[in-house]
């Protein structure tokens, strides 16, 4: 019964730092600009316990490149199996926005905003469901999936 | 045994594919008046391709839970409207439900249907699958289950081995596949009247092996918990085309979830298990790819145990109270709440949270609860050292000992006490219980330091 549920790892460590820390607010840095930076300054963010940095963050990511994302995820409406890790890099839009709903959707959840992390969640499930993200344990969790089971989760208590 | 076409006309006609499988010989020792009629079971697809179980041509998903072995749970299955129970050990079927009656008889007097689990033995423990002598005993042993139990009608279906490849193992171990192989092929020459499964601990890289080594067997169980959601569709992925079910089921597993620094991981609250349980279940049966193949699921545990916690896996407490994952199941299963709900805790603070805290100072913590029904409710907190068991696979733990904290103040989930003078790992408990039969949980792991002498 012990298959792990890899894609807890990281996260779990990012939410827990994040319980465990201060909110104070960081000065935003966009850096290149790129996805996989913003995400990754989210990422910190997030671990740092800074809530409303880490939405500017995921919220840039998602404004800049969910049209590429959602164009990528039309092109893909599975994956190979056994992929190589640099193609599954490759489709970085589609990765990194997934991503940064997923991480909007915990953020909002942690502000208490039940409405707007199921709504992130439930949009990162559909919209991109093929998006993966690299844990650096040394595999892919796919946000999508995560985001899904969250969502149908915050579904029970409107029961 | 006579072998018979099974399947009703009315069911041929929604069935696309079926699982041949026999009726059930007449047994000479259940012609009584007494003896209840066995039903006729089918494993088929219907016309939109759903894998289901068909009891005398009857739809019968499974709404299913692992446990249910102690006196007064099964009528509290039967409460909430599940309609199946499993087993790990076929010496379960026999356990007095406490007033002379068999568990597996009090399950059919129930109307609840029953998959004896039949343990086929695990590496880990020594056994050899490479010793034929304990390959005959071991075959004996399944088989003298099986003629045993044959002629019940509460069972639905035999479940040979649990985990037994191996449950962390990647791959899952070939000669235990191949072992397995073996034992359904034999099993089906004694009861070739009820489809026969097998339950690995789901990785999606046993199931190539399973396809590969065990072509016999009728149903996959799988066991998995933060990642159930995923079976259906990795097992389609895999190219599996037979019925599933998912046999164990629940909270994510302490493997799964966050931990402290110090290694000790944090539990769900039982609202956010109750959650999870909610969403596993619709999403494997409801909304994820291979829902067609899936037969229903198996809730764990129907009882409690102690397995990092006494409260990690549980759905009751030792007390019979049942706890909001068993509202959970019944709203999945009925569609509908029970009368009484559980309690539940909304939020569960304080500065010791997974925290580092000095010995003999005063700590609070706070739980923000609510009782959907209103009752009036009590709150009983306790500290206990943290386990260090390091079992695998479920095996059996000892509960760790409570520690004797001062408690300065406890009203209305606000409690305040006085942390343990001796350095080391702790859990803190809270059970809040409504007075009708409802309860709820929540813990958390601390840490206290040695005490600093001053110069």
């Amino acid at each position: 019964m012990k298959f792990r549920l890899m894609c807890q790892s990281l996260l779990s460590f990012v939410l827990l730092t994040a319980f465990a820390t201060s909110t104070a607010r960081a000065q935003v840095d966009f850096g290149d600009h790129r996805s996989e930076t913003l995400v990754t300054k989210a990422w910190n963010a997030l671990g740092s316990g800074d809530l409303a940095t880490t939405l500017i963050y995921v919220n840039k990511c998602i404004s800049m490149y969910e049209a590429e994302a959602v164009k990528m995820q039309a092109a893909w409406p599975s994956l190979p199996a056994n992929e190589p890790k640099e193609e599954t890099f490759k489709r970085w839009a589609l990765n990194d926005v997934g991503t940064a709903y997923f991480i909007k959707g915990e953020v909002l959840l942690k502000q208490g905003d039940t409405a707007g992390a199921r709504a992130a969640f439930e949009a990162c499930a559909t919209k991109f469901p093929m998006s993966r993200c690299w844990d650096p344990k040394g595999w892919f969790w796919g946000p999508g999936d995560a985001a899904k089971q969250k969502a149908v989760e915050l579904g029970f208590d409107a029961q | 045994m006579r072998n018979k076409s099974i399947a009703s006309a009315v069911l041929l006609s929604a069935a696309i594919a079926a699982t041949a499988l026999s009726e059930p010989d007449p047994d000479p020792s259940m012609e009584s008046a007494a003896a209840p009629a066995r039903p006729v079971i089918t494993l088929a697809t219907n016309a939109q391709g759903q894998w289901n179980f068909y009891l005398d041509g009857e739809p019968f998903p499974l709404r299913g839970v692992g446990g249910a072995s102690a006196p007064g749970l099964l009528e509290k299955l039967k409460e909430a409207g599940g309609n199946c129970v499993r087993t790990w050990g076929i010496e379960t079927l026999a356990e007095d439900m406490g007033d002379g009656e068999r568990f597996i008889d009090r399950a059919h007097r129930l109307g609840i249907k029953v998959v004896p689990g039949i343990w086929v033995e695990h590496e880990r423990h020594g056994f050899d699958y490479g010793d034929e002598d304990m390959i005959r005993k071991q075959r004996e042993r399944v088989l003298a289950g099986i003629r045993q139990y044959r002629d019940h009608p509460a069972i639905i279906a035999w479940c040979i081995g649990n985990e037994m490849e191996g449950p962390a193992s990647p791959t899952g171990s070939i000669p235990v596949f191949r072992e397995v192989e073996e034992l359904v092929k034999r099993v089906k020459q004694e009861d070739s009247s009820r489809p026969v499964m097998s339950i690995i601990a789901f990785n999606p890289g046993k199931i190539s092996n399973v396809m590969a080594h065990c072509p016999s067997i009728d149903i996959l169980g799988v066991n998995s918990y933060g990642a159930a959601a995923g079976a259906g569709p990795a097992l389609k992925a895999a190219g599996w085309t037979k019925p599933f079910a998912v046999t164990e089921f629940g909270v994510r597993g302490f493997w799964e979830v966050a931990t402290t620094p110090w290694g000790a991981p944090l539990e769900p609250t039982s609202h956010e298990k109750a959650r999870t349980y909610y969403a596993t279940h619709t999403l494997v049966t409801e909304l994820n790819e291979g829902r067609e193949l899936c037969l229903g699921t198996f809730a764990f545990l129907w009882g409690w145990k102690q397995e990092k916690t006494a409260t990690w896996f549980g759905m009751f407490l030792p007390t019979l109270e049942k706890l909001p994952s068993v509202d959970a199941m019944a709203k999945v299963w009925t569609g509908a709440w029970p009368e009484n709900r559980c309690p539940t805790i909304h939020a569960f603070t304080s500065e010791a949270y997974a925290a580092t805290v000095a010995p003999g100072r005063i700590v609070e913590v706070q739980a923000e609860v609510s009782d959907a029904n209103g009752d009036a409710m009590t709150f009983d907190w306790q500290v206990l050292e943290e386990s260090r068991a390091q079992s695998e696979g479920g095996d059996a733990e000892e509960s760790p000992s409570v520690y004797p904290v001062r408690f300065i103040r406890d009203r209305d989930g606000l409690c305040t006490f006085i942390s343990p003078d001796k350095p080391g790992d702790y859990r803190l408990f809270l059970v809040v219980r409504d007075g009708r039969g409802g309860a709820a949980t929540a813990n958390f792991p601390f840490h206290v330091t040695a005490r600093t002498s001053k110069p």
